[in-house]
């Protein structure tokens, strides 16, 4: 982070539960996320300066699906605004960019999808080389099975150790009222079902969900205007890995090891919310970003307490934001990923004012 | 607060029907051709940022994790933009926020659709029987706006006409109609009443992209830089009460926050010559109405004096525009790309004599989604 | 009661090779295994570039062997229809003998016990080929049997194109506010939706009122009239692409109904000639016969209304003035 930058700061958040199947429309979970923040907040539609959307044209079964979601978040008068065809963690990335050209101060970042009429797993396959993988149907579950595999053999993990990110998840979820699983298995009862994507169990994917998901950013002095504790982005970077899964080290993260050090800014977490799509993947990420036992993991129950596709990512940042913002939690980081077996991660580190 | 942002190298494939390539050589045409045209290898790139239509259109889900590797991403950031029809000038604003942000110094914008591989119409109905298309969202509103303004019926075919024989002089030109006529374009079949065949944008494959850097790395680049003087977007809902989608309020408000962002008063007499999105040939005098060029009902006149000619007054589309050439995902940035190379004297036979300050212009969706820059050659152009 | 929506997004892609993997697809339909040479290493399947520099790999492409060890696999219990295989079977990453990088394909174990880190496996070409990364799977070393290479689709052409079919099902209940305008369809009637906000009525209702993002229901919905005026039209010629019925020209209208504020856009109207229709004409709904109405098609995103509605006939009245149209032209 260059010391030029302006300092932002997340004022409010919102988030809908995560739905198994939401019955309405797509843009009604938006508009209920962003007139909570503007309620939150006593800013009008027209505060805001910029509007920042991240979903997917293929969860909801049609091209140029992303368009009726504007209906959500209101265009008219017209707006400035745009939309990434990617996890709300990367609208929040681009948001954050335009900030710091100075011209304006306020934006609204959205994340949205509605995965209940669809098949995931499908859908995702289509993520894959069209020439190589897809034709194959090779999916990012079954991906992640592989990668769970390359960690049993390298006795970085044990399957008793998937279980346990589940359990603890879990437990943790059944304090989250957004949370969507109302689970309790001990890691043993975890232990004893049947493989999915071996050796991933059901329970160790996390159960896609309908949901959105929204936040304001202010830069500047203004953010303590608007809220009593915003939580100020230290820093937040991506990065991608190969494609290929025969050119990766699948038992590590290095993109997410290398978006955490351009972050930089060392120290600990109180918290950290990392994007666990698959369970093994919390085992991974731990490693490669360094967290201690000093730090929670999860105290959302992370995607495996309810994964709301496209805005799960989002969801990480918001409760960081959260914590910081009630108190309970100094600095945070957040974790996103996108793409099979942890291919892309971004980072964003939050921290409150002393 | 904003540094200096510049576009130092551009590239594109040949536009056609088909392209014999894979979606990887495709996107790496462009890329590696811009590379090149700014003296840097991937090597040197900091930032990625990818801008295509709906995935739907070539059957790949977020394409940015399948093409990361062959734009030598791996190892940095990727970015994916999709704003529909004007999702290639969305993405170089992204791109050029990202430079002048200050976080990143070099930013490759890659831009592509390889249509071949599926049917934008189909796409755009939703994958239904009876779909209209992108035609017959528009037509009514050209009927509107050919009754509201009173402009004869020859306008559109003059526009058709005027654009294809701009793409003669552009090798990468898909459409290169040798014998393109009015009469040949009134008599071409109707597809969506009153626009003609031959009024009528071709779907492409293509890929375009550009190589936007700070103004340090700009100065020292092997070409003439085209700074980015200012860049605008602006969205409305595509149906609500009230809406007049034959003057989009979004596009109006984008050229104003343009021409003010960019110190414009005058934009007919400080801008030299445009790259704007006409898929369908009556969106032009439309779109200069649209820009504020003219007062409204009066656009037409410009193209019925030849004003918009290479040699007019106020160039429009000398590339050939999105009538000789539309893969959708990149025309926006083709657009812009265009506009970026006249005033960097790099338009080759369609080069716009004296140009220093150029539009480019994208809309998307049902004439909803607008973005737009202006370049220079000048970082304080003279009309400042 | 409406059906839920079951929608197929069904399309033949068609992509194009490249010379480097048309080589490898080439080859595969010919019976045999190719690689790519990057400087000390061999790749297989072939990239245009290396993954590390994106540099590009000029070099011709060599034969890899057919024999590898798997580096990594998972068990796939319950295939999906996109699967190779219908039966349960392993994804796994296998470096070929010669390779230095693992290919991601399937292996047909038979058992999940039948398959481990570190054992050997062949490439199992199939009977008939087409030169697609399809035309061979993985067995285990011990079971791979002998097929006759000549058996392929083979002819001089070397593989340029490759089709995909994507096929995804979307099912998902009509949103309460689409069933219940969707049975008043049925009824012979339609229903719009009025903002408390605003005072504003969309048809057909959104669930909501975008401009004031007010959310709407039941006690906001009202019946409209179901005659109306031509706001705006097109001829569509249709296009034909995978799944057009269409063939025939036919006119397509916003059509702003009485009592509405936004107009039904997307109106397919068939009965009347293009020089009867214009801008501000008065149309009436003609509908089909109680029992003859079906909204088969009908999905959260459209309303084919040629299920219910026969035609629409001009009513005689004047016609409306076009100028005060303006802002009903969507």
């Amino acid at each position: 982070m260059t010391d030029h930058s302006r300092d932002v700061a997340i004022v409010a958040v919102s988030q809908t539960p995560a739905y198994e199947a939401f019955a309405g429309p797509e843009p009604v979970l938006i508009m209920r996320c962003v007139n909570d923040l503007l309620a939150r907040t006593g800013l009008e539609r027209h505060d805001i300066d910029f509007t920042l959307a991240g979903s997917c044209d293929y969860l909801s079964g049609a091209p140029f699906a992303f368009v009726m979601n504007i209906d959500g978040v209101g265009a008219w008068p017209p707006v400035y605004e745009s939309h990434v065809e990617m996890d709300g963690a990367w609208a929040l990335f681009e948001a954050w960019i335009r900030l710091q050209l100075g011209d304006i101060d306020v934006a609204l970042v959205i994340g949205s999808g509605r995965s209940s009429p669809g098949n995931n797993r499908e859908i995702f396959a289509l993520q894959g080389d069209p020439y190589l993988t897809a034709p194959l149907g090779l999916d990012p579950a079954s991906l992640a099975g592989i990668q769970a595999r390359a960690l049993l053999d390298a006795d970085l993990a044990t399957e008793a150790d998937f279980a346990a990110v589940v359990e603890r998840s879990w437990k943790a979820a059944a304090d989250n009222p957004n949370a969507m699983v109302r689970r309790s298995d001990s890691a043993d009862q975890l232990l004893d079902q049947p493989y999915y994507a071996a050796p991933l169990r059901a329970h160790d994917v996390a159960p896609v969900a309908d949901g959105a998901a929204a936040l304001l950013m202010v830069a500047g002095d203004r953010a303590r205007e608007l809220c009593e504790r915003p939580a100020w982005i230290q820093g937040i970077e991506h990065r991608i890995e190969s494609h290929h899964p025969g050119f990766r080290d699948l038992t590590d993260s290095p993109s997410t090891r290398s978006a955490a050090e351009k972050v930089g800014g060392g120290g600990t977490f109180d918290v950290a919310e990392l994007m666990v799509a698959h369970s093994h993947e919390e085992i991974i990420l731990r490693r490669a970003l360094g967290l201690g036992d000093d730090t929670v993991v999860n105290p959302s129950g992370g995607p495996l307490g309810g994964h709301p596709v496209m805005a799960t990512g989002l969801v990480r940042v918001i409760e960081v934001a959260s914590r910081i913002a009630d108190g309970s939690a100094q600095r945070g980081l957040a974790h996103a990923s996108s793409g099979a077996c942890l291919q892309q991660n971004l980072i964003c580190v939050l921290q409150g004012d002393d | 607060m904003a540094r200096p942002c510049a576009v130092i190298g551009t590239g594109q494939t040949d536009y056609r029907k088909k392209l014999d390539l894979t979606l990887d050589g495709l996107v790496r045409w462009a890329a590696i051709e811009a590379l090149e045209d700014a003296g840097m290898t991937f090597a040197d790139v900091d930032a990625i940022v990818i801008g295509k239509a709906p995935d739907a259109l070539e059957g790949v889900v977020m394409p940015e994790l399948s093409l990361a590797d062959g734009l030598g991403a791996v190892g940095k950031p990727i970015h994916r933009v999709h704003t529909a029809g004007s999702v290639g000038a969305a993405t170089a604003i992204t791109g050029a926020t990202m430079v002048e942000s200050g976080r990143y110094d070099r930013v490759l914008v890659v831009c592509y659709e390889k249509q071949s591989e599926g049917n934008a119409t189909w796409a755009l109905s939703g994958g239904k029987s009876g779909g209209q298309g992108a035609g017959g969202t528009f037509a009514p509103w050209i009927r509107s706006y050919i009754e509201r303004s009173g402009a004869p019926e020859d306008i559109g075919w003059k526009v058709a006409v005027k654009d294809r024989q701009n793409a003669l002089r552009n090798p990468h030109a898909h459409l290169r109609i040798k014998d393109i006529s009015i009469e040949k374009v009134r008599d071409s079949p109707m597809l969506w009443d009153p626009l003609h065949f031959l009024e009528s944008c071709p779907s492409s494959d293509g890929a375009a992209a550009i190589v936007l850097a700070s103004e340090d790395v700009a100065r020292k680049s092997p070409g003439k830089p085209a700074w980015v003087i200012a860049h605008a977007k602006r969205t409305e809902f595509g149906q609500f009460p009230g809406r007049d989608a034959v003057r989009p309020q979004a596009g109006v408000d984008c050229s104003a926050a343009l021409y003010k962002e960019a110190g414009i008063t005058d934009p007919r007499g400080q801008i030299d010559c445009a790259e704007i999105y006409v898929p369908f040939s009556w969106y032009e005098p439309m779109w200069l109405e649209g820009l504020l060029l003219t007062p409204i009902n009066e656009g037409w006149h410009m193209t019925d004096n030849g004003d918009t000619e290479i040699t007019g007054s106020f160039p429009v589309n000398a590339s050939g525009g999105v009538l000789s050439s539309n893969p959708i995902g990149a025309s926006g940035l083709i657009r812009c790309l265009e506009a970026a190379n006249q005033v960097r004297e790099r338009a080759g036979d369609y080069q716009v004599d004296g140009a220093r300050v150029a539009l480019g212009h994208a809309y998307g969706g049902a004439a909803q989604y607008f973005a737009m820059w202006i370049v220079s050659s000048d970082l304080q152009p003279a009309y400042r | 009661m409406l059906p839920d929506v079951d929608l197929l997004l069904e399309y033949p892609y068609t992509r194009t090779t490249g010379p480097v993997l048309g080589q490898f697809l080439t080859g595969l339909r010919d019976g045999h295994l190719l690689g790519i040479r990057n400087g000390d290493e061999v790749l297989c399947p072939p990239l245009e570039y290396d993954p590390a520099t994106a540099q590009a790999l000029d070099s011709e492409l060599v034969e890899v062997a057919t024999e590898g060890t798997v580096t990594s696999w998972t068990w796939v219990a319950d295939p999906t229809s996109t699967h190779p295989f219908d039966h349960p079977f392993a994804f796994a990453l296998v470096l070929l003998d010669g390779t230095d990088h693992a290919m991601a394909h399937a292996v047909d174990a038979g058992s999940i016990d039948d398959m481990s880190t570190g054992m050997r496996v062949a490439v199992q070409f199939h009977e008939e080929r087409t030169g697609s990364i399809t035309d061979f799977h993985f067995v285990p070393l011990d079971r791979a049997h002998a097929v006759d290479i000549g058996a392929g689709a083979e002819g001089a052409e070397p593989v340029t194109d490759i089709v995909q079919l994507i096929a995804l099902n979307y099912h998902e209940p009509l949103h309460a506010h689409r069933a219940r305008a969707a049975q008043a369809l049925l009824d012979g009637r339609f229903i719009g939706q009025r903002s408390p906000a605003s005072g504003k009525v969309y048809v057909p209702g959104r669930g909501y009122d975008p401009l004031e993002r007010v959310e709407m229901g039941e006690d906001d919905e009202l019946t409209v009239a179901d005659r109306g005026t031509v706001t705006s039209f097109t001829v569509i010629t249709p296009v034909d692409y995978y799944g057009q019925k269409e063939t025939n020209p036919y006119i397509r209208a916003s059509i702003l109904l009485d009592g509405s504020d936004s107009p039904l856009i997307s109106v397919d109207i068939r009965n009347l000639e293009e020089e009867d229709i214009r801008v501000g004409l008065r149309l009436q709904a003609v509908w089909r016969p109680e029992g003859e109405r079906d909204l088969t098609g009908i999905d959260n995103r459209s309303v084919p209304l040629e299920g219910v509605i026969e035609r629409w006939d001009p009513t005689g009245e004047p016609d409306a003035d076009a100028n005060k149209l303006r802002e009903f032209t969507q």
